[in-house]
């Protein structure tokens, strides 16, 4: 017997962008949707889903409100649906408990990879994972070593916690805040010039054109992103 | 109450108008001191208008009378000829004041009407931009979609380019929609700036990423100087500028011609730099092609709304930078963000 397909919470007011959806999830993932946030809440608690797709821009709640009512019960991936333009209220949906976004307007690849990001992270047990690939680097959790092409690298400590919280989110976006906060403690929140003076230095290390990085992504307004 | 203000405003010049000619009393004769109080009437009428002004002159004929014309210290008048003066002095003192106050009105009257034509322009352009602009993509997305809904036997790689089309003019209306935004906040002085110090070189890797779909398979080349300094600007704006940057250089050169995007470091500033071997611009339309509304003459593929580089512009301003742009001497187009580049904070830990 397979497992049952993960059930997906859909909310989105516009019922065009809800068919979109269906179409999109209905292959890997039963769905069921809300229109408002009233309407959301009842439902997660009904069916307790495996995953929520919530839009911000919710006629009758405020979307950070819900993001807030669901983590008070629940630890399933929340992925908010913003417009370009709203980084503040992306930023403090991920604060608040959120685990990623998308953008509107966004393609059905995209959204796929989001959920799927989201539900892995949701299903890993803790300290499963010892080594960590994207690229040609290699970073050994274990032992606390990086490589590139087989080449060690080395890294200031610094660095290599700031990679490391990027590991444990890889897919998903990390805000500034959080990085700040796991690898300077919570001292260094507001210093994001910290953060990208690191960050470029990981990237001159580890990235082909750090100009153009394929894995150490910018989330501009936001934070960033280990795209594996 | 600003017309209160207005008023006290007149009573300071013409005290302030006492103190210099009391200053100055010894160096200058009587009708030398009458021009210190006139100097002070036209500044009223152009400051304050016709009001203030004709409050000025009298008052500017009773400190007269009181400060330099014996006996001093009192209103008394012992030489008629004196009256003459103070005559003189309130006629010629009012008479400029209202001419002021006229050439005041009229510049004012022109400034307005020259905001209400922008605005009828601004209305206008609008207009024939929702109508155009945005319609020939939603003319596109919906032939294209009917087209795969109603013939069915279409082949595969009809329907694979109808729906990358459909795709495609999607996300051109997005840039159009965005860029509308974007100048209406830029306009209405809603764009609120979000300075972070941070690398140029996450800027350009950020933009580079966001517009890979437009660029297709062109030659990039990224160069950026080794010695840039961390620069305090909105990451997200700065984003925008220049990937409107981008979007423009793919849109006014041909498909497969390489693009470079350059950073330098000199004298306090940085420059951001998109170079092209398009066309060039217009000689002459330097600066305009900054202004909205603006399109270069001949074929831009997938037409904007004039509105890219005008928000490049405003976003450059708003960060106490400049947009500009000067034809390369081995042809192409080279478009510069200059951007301020004070002493950064303390080095990380």
């Amino acid at each position: 017997m397979t497992e049952p397909m993960p059930l997906i919470l859909v909310v989105d007011d516009e019922l065009p962008i809800r068919r979109f959806l269906r179409a999109t999830l209905q292959d890997d993932y039963r769905t069921v949707e809300a229109g408002t946030g009233a309407e959301a809440l009842s439902l997660a608690r009904q069916y307790n889903p495996d995953a929520v797709l919530l839009d911000l821009g919710l006629p009758d709640l405020d979307g950070l409100e819900v993001v807030g009512k669901l983590r008070s019960w629940t630890q399933a991936p929340i992925v908010v649906v913003s417009a370009r333009g709203r980084e503040a209220d992306k930023i403090a949906a991920l604060d608040g408990g959120a685990d990623d976004y998308l953008t509107k307007p966004f393609g059905a690849g995209e959204l796929l990879a989001r959920l799927r990001v989201a539900l892995r992270h949701a299903a890993r047990l803790p300290d499963a994972q010892e080594v960590f690939e994207f690229g040609d680097t290699r970073i050994d959790l274990l032992f606390r070593t990086v490589t590139r092409a087989g080449e060690p690298v080395h890294l200031t400590p610094h660095e290599y916690k700031l990679l490391v919280t990027l590991v444990q989110h890889a897919g998903k976006v990390v805000t500034h805040n959080l990085l700040l906060k796991q690898v300077w403690g919570p001292g260094a929140s507001g210093q994001t010039h910290y953060l990208r003076v690191y960050m470029a230095q990981l990237r001159a290390k580890l990235e082909v054109d750090s100009a153009r990085p394929r894995h150490l992504i910018t989330e501009p307004g936001v934070g960033y992103r280990l795209r594996p | 109450m600003t017309s209160a203000r207005n008023y006290m405003g007149a009573l300071g010049v013409v005290t302030l108008a006492s103190a210099l000619a009391g200053l100055l009393r010894a160096q200058l004769a009587d009708s030398e001191l009458v021009m210190v109080y006139m100097l002070g009437v036209v500044f009223c009428a152009a400051r304050y208008g016709r009001g203030p002004s004709l409050v000025a002159s009298a008052l500017s004929v009773a400190a007269f009378d009181f400060f330099f014309v014996p006996p001093y210290f009192t209103f008394a008048v012992h030489d008629t000829r004196f009256v003459l003066t103070f005559a003189a002095m309130f006629v010629v003192g009012a008479v400029m004041g209202g001419l002021t106050d006229r050439v005041r009105t009229e510049a004012s009257h022109a400034h307005a009407a020259r905001l209400q034509a922008e605005r009828q322009e601004l209305r206008n352009v609008l207009l024939s931009s929702v109508s155009h602009d945005l319609r020939t993509p939603l003319a596109v997305i919906t032939g294209s979609a009917t087209a795969l809904q109603e013939r069915r036997e279409l082949d595969p790689a009809t329907r694979a380019e109808l729906l990358e089309t459909i795709r495609d003019e999607a996300d051109h209306l997005n840039r159009l929609v965005g860029n509308l935004l974007d100048m209406t906040r830029l306009e209405s002085g809603g764009l609120a700036i979000q300075r972070e110090w941070l690398p140029l070189e996450e800027v350009v890797g950020s933009a580079l990423e966001r517009a890979q779909r437009l660029l297709g398979n062109r030659t990039i080349q990224v160069d950026l100087a080794r010695d840039l300094p961390l620069v305090p600007v909105d990451p997200v704006l700065l984003e925008q500028a220049l990937f409107n940057l981008l979007d423009n250089a793919a849109r006014y050169t041909p498909a497969a011609s390489p693009l470079q995007v350059r950073a330098s470091y000199t004298g306090g500033t940085v420059d951001l730099c998109v170079a092209d071997r398009g066309p060039g611009v217009p000689a002459g339309s330097e600066s305009q092609v900054f202004d909205k509304f603006y399109r270069a003459p001949g074929n831009a593929r997938g037409g904007g709304t004039g509105l890219g580089l005008a928000i490049v512009r405003g976003i450059a301003q708003a960060h106490g930078g400049t947009a500009t742009v000067h034809n390369r001497a081995e042809g192409g187009a080279e478009f510069t963000i200059t951007l301020p580049a004070p002493p950064p904070p303390s080095e990380a830990p």
